[in-house]
């Protein structure tokens, strides 16, 4: 489903992917740390490029992200983002934030589109909510609608940044249970995270990154039991003593 | 010194005041209308990615802020006809105003548009949408929203800035005074009741501007 085939990005002088090789199957969930800075975000966000690369390939649903060509509207499309900053429309309700896509990209009647919306607010827990506005939900109601936003596109991948990185600790719950459900759905994801049990649960492999490397790439019985590298040894030994 | 003060001369004159007012509302509208239209087509050229269009706007938009309004009436009072463009006083003052307060409206509309925090841009841009349907569906319903304020501020500068019109005999509420003063020689009454006038037509202003302040909070947050 997704392809790094010796990816490189430089940001000026600053080389931040250096040579990514990694293949993402369908229906994998693929949870990737590393220490900030290493590079993890730009990894993702190459996929929809929304951070172009600049040296080797990279093929995403049989399409190349690499070809200045490809028409990167129609596989953005196919692709749910959903940023650390949930980053939803703040002049739009709920509803209309999830089906604005649906209604503007897929060309769907407005009524259909509505009642998408509605089934997948509902499913994220948030059936209630269709018609506030991002202002009056808290933080982790935010970020469900801006997964909602995602999947009302029957995306064949979802990205996760950071997810629950700028949520209160009593909302990371709500936000992991949706994604958990979603992992179990058969939704191929990556996801961006320090959440290690979120990893541990439901992840098929766990990654880890430092300075634009992919260090080790496993399963995570192996992963967090057995950690071949030692870099990856120092960082787990550092987020999992707290 | 009120007891000085000529009230029945003021109302000899309100006629002329009432004809002044009404071309004062109507140059500095007229001014409004075309500022706006310069100015969103001045922006839009400004924030495009080709320099052929980048360039001229921001060399318009600099040159205009960086003189005085005096010095761009007098270039177009004296300077078109003088490079054989035939163009009636009236052309001179709307098109003045017009040109000055576009390069404003210009730099407030881009204001609006950059203050759309980008991580908005890239959800929609991971959404799928394209560039035109960004600027439709996301940005300029809240630049909108936004720039109402400083635009009704940039507007009641625009109707105060209409009095240098008078130098060039527009008649208008500036002139109005000038003429009351030069025929009876009481140039108390005569600007003190142009200011009054222009105060009366910044009260509205302001009570439009608070309005939209308010209309502006309630957008975001329902």
């Amino acid at each position: 489903m997704i392809e790094f085939r010796d990816v490189h990005k430089w940001f000026g002088d600053l080389h931040v992917l250096k040579g990514i090789r990694l293949r993402v199957a369908a229906g994998e969930v693929l949870v990737v740390c590393g220490p900030s800075g290493s590079g993890k975000s730009t990894l993702i966000r190459t996929i929809n490029r929304l951070e172009p690369i600049q040296k080797g390939e990279l093929i995403v649903d049989g399409m190349k992200v690499h070809d200045p060509r490809t028409p990167m509207t129609k596989l953005r499309a196919e692709i749910g983002f959903v940023f650390q900053q949930f980053n939803l429309y703040p002049h739009m309700t709920a509803l209309e934030n999830v089906t604005l896509a649906p209604i503007k990209v897929r060309r769907m009647p407005r009524r259909e589109a509505e009642a998408l919306g509605k089934e997948v607010l509902a499913k994220v827990g948030l059936a209630d909510k269709l018609h506030q506005y991002p202002a009056q939900l808290s933080g982790g109601q935010q970020q469900r609608v801006a997964i909602a936003r995602g999947l009302c596109m029957h995306p064949k991948i979802m990205l996760f940044d950071e997810p629950t990185s700028a949520l209160d600790p009593e909302m990371i719950n709500e936000v992991l249970e949706v994604m958990r459900a979603l992992a179990r759905e058969g939704m191929t994801m990556i996801v961006v995270t320090h959440e290690m049990g979120f990893a541990r649960e439901v992840a098929h492999r766990v990654a880890f990154m430092d300075y634009g490397e992919l260090i080790e790439i496993a399963p995570p019985e192996e992963f967090f039991a057995r950690p071949q590298s030692e870099r990856t040894r120092l960082f787990l030994s550092k987020i999992l003593t707290h | 010194m009120l007891e000085t003060f000529n009230f029945r001369v003021i109302l000899e004159y309100l006629p002329l005041y009432g004809t002044c007012l009404l071309a004062t509302l109507w140059l500095s509208a007229a001014g409004l209308a075309g500022s706006l239209a310069v100015g969103c087509a001045a922006c839009a050229m400004r924030i495009s990615r080709f320099p052929a269009l980048h360039w001229p706007a921001a060399v318009y938009i600099e040159s205009i802020r960086s003189t005085p309004l005096l010095a761009q009436l007098y270039f177009l009072y004296f300077g078109l006809p003088s490079l054989g463009v035939p163009v009636s006083e009236t052309t001179v003052g709307i098109l003045a105003l017009t040109l000055n307060s576009g390069a404003y409206m210009a730099e407030i509309i881009r204001g609006g548009i950059q203050s759309v925090a980008p991580g908005q841009i890239e959800a929609a841009v991971s959404s799928g949408l394209s560039y035109l349907q960004r600027m439709r569906s996301i940005v300029l319903p809240q630049a909108v929203g936004i720039t109402l304020p400083p635009m009704l501020g940039q507007a009641i500068v625009l109707v105060k800035d209409s009095a240098l019109l008078s130098l060039i005999s527009l008649m208008e509420l500036t002139r109005a005074g000038q003429i009351l003063t030069s025929e009876r020689f009481m140039p108390a009454e005569g600007f003190l009741t142009s200011a009054a006038l222009y105060l009366s037509i910044y009260y509205v202003l302001k009570a439009l501007t608070v309005w939209s302040r308010k209309r502006l909070i309630h957008l975001h947050t329902g």
